[in-house]
């Protein structure tokens, strides 16, 4: 949390889907941080300490992909809420860590929205994040 | 142990039967002498046919069948104890590769049970065995192709309604603004389309799922207050081609967003209903509402996109669309009948 903001660090390859992505979470009211693949996040959730959810992709270059990513961070981070997308469909829920949530490729943005915020402020009906 | 049995004559129709087998084929005393060998059993595993008579099976070749599990096994089926079926072997021979050996073995059964013979028939599998293992590599290679195909289309549809969503949240404009929702909405039409593909077997979609998801995502992205309007999908458990569902599934999303757009004005609360029905080769789409109903005469406003993409879909599927009062609201019913041609309207006799 920075000032009253939820933070939110978006990792995702395609530049365009993460442009998208922080213009969806900046208008749905919190702070959005971005990265291109699992170090550039880790090394960012390493300097600050207010990220209060991932929302990240599977597929990605680079050392770990979405699920393993997911996985370190609920070790290294537990507080850290997870949201998992992926193009690939076959991917079940089961493979993340208890309490993310997986969303399938193309994502519908009220639904990430809907998804961040009962996982943000679950006691709050989603109008009350904006 | 075997009895010691004076010498016996075989008929020579049950010699004949074995040596001409196609299958290679032994023809063994009880203890494991071999009366007669078929002559592809020789050419199969290099065996002069002169030498094999009165031989034991373990002197056959360089000693190559001196196997001790299959003496035994041969020992329990001789007896009665036990029956060979389908064992596997790796049969090793000098200087060759090891072959994939599937033996079957049964006393023979031609009404004189004190004298027993077996009946050993061994099939090498090696070929077939390494031919299928190709053909699943295949199917797997295959597999991981296409589900990196769906994976790319995914992702470019993700970039798409990325784009579309940002510009809609960007422009000042209301009326801009609602048309790239509506392409949006298009976009997710397809994806709904795909997602049911990359499940599905053989290219058929159901109806149903396919049709349920369609809507759910539809009333996520347009319906601002789902406590108000919701969308209720009424589908039989049919299952078409991937094209037709393409066609389907942008009418929806097309007669969807008109309803959405014109039948409850002034936060009218309402419910629009999908259904879809099929008896044999004819089907009927119905999307209704129970809104203020479409204005007739010089008060029904300009075809836009929606319509035309509508009408050419219609055409497409050879089906017919008819728009009547649904006593409140609108009822589109787009139908096919098996004995309407639908190649008349768009397409050359050939």
């Amino acid at each position: 949390m920075n000032n009253g903001k939820a933070v939110v660090l978006i990792v995702e390859d395609s530049i365009i889907i993460r442009m998208g992505a922080v213009d969806l979470v900046k208008s749905a009211g919190y702070e959005a941080l971005e990265a291109s693949d699992a170090d550039g996040a880790i090394s960012i959730l390493e300097q600050r300490d207010d990220i209060d959810l991932v929302f990240t992709d599977v597929q990605m270059p680079g050392t770990m992909d979405g699920i393993k990513l997911s996985h370190f961070i609920r070790n290294r981070w537990p507080p850290v809420k997870l949201i998992v997308a992926s193009a690939n469909t076959i991917l079940e829920e089961s493979s993340l860590p208890d309490g993310s949530k997986f969303l399938p490729k193309p994502y519908d943005e009220h639904t990430i929205i809907e998804a961040m915020a009962s996982m943000l402020e679950p006691e709050a009906p989603p109008e009350a994040a904006k | 142990m075997p009895k010691t049995l004076p010498t016996r004559f075989e008929a020579a129709s049950t010699l004949a039967v074995v040596v001409s087998s196609v299958e290679p084929l032994l023809f063994l005393t009880e203890d494991q002498k071999v009366i007669a060998a078929s002559a592809s059993f020789c050419r199969t595993f290099e065996i002069d046919p002169a030498t094999v008579h009165g031989k034991s099976l373990s002197d056959l070749g360089n000693g190559e069948w001196k196997l001790p599990k299959l003496a035994s096994l041969l020992r329990a089926t001789a007896s009665g104890s036990a029956h060979i079926e389908a064992y596997e072997i790796d049969f090793e021979r000098e200087n060759q590769a090891t072959r994939k050996l599937i033996i079957n073995a049964r006393t023979l059964d031609d009404g004189e049970p004190d004298y027993i013979r077996l009946l050993v028939a061994i099939n090498d599998v090696t070929n077939a065995r390494a031919e299928t293992r190709i053909k699943d590599d295949l199917v797997r290679d295959n597999n991981i192709l296409i589900q990196e195909v769906q994976h790319r289309v995914a992702n470019s549809l993700q970039i798409i309604a990325s784009v579309l969503m940002q510009s809609a949240r960007q422009v000042q404009s209301e009326e801009v603004r609602g048309h790239l929702k509506n392409a949006h909405s298009r976009v997710m039409s397809i994806a709904s389309l795909q997602r049911q593909l990359s499940t599905s077997s053989g290219g058929r979609i159901e109806l149903r799922p396919y049709l349920t998801q369609l809507c759910q995502s539809l009333s996520v992205s347009m319906v601002p207050d789902p406590e108000r309007l919701s969308i209720d999908v009424n589908v039989d458990d049919s299952a078409v081609e991937a094209d037709t569902s393409v066609s389907l599934g942008l009418i929806v999303t097309e007669l969807v967003i008109n309803a959405l757009k014109h039948a409850f004005p002034d936060k009218k609360a309402g419910v629009i209903a999908i259904g879809y029905q099929s008896d044999g080769k004819d089907w009927t789409l119905t999307i209704s509402d129970n809104g203020i109903g479409m204005p007739a005469g010089k008060d029904a406003p300009a075809a836009g996109l929606g319509t035309g993409i509508v009408e050419a879909l219609v055409k497409n599927l050879g089906s017919e669309v008819h728009v009547s009062n649904n006593g409140p609201g609108t009822i589109v019913k787009i139908s096919q009948k098996a004995n309407a041609d639908p190649a008349t309207a768009s397409a050359p006799a050939v």
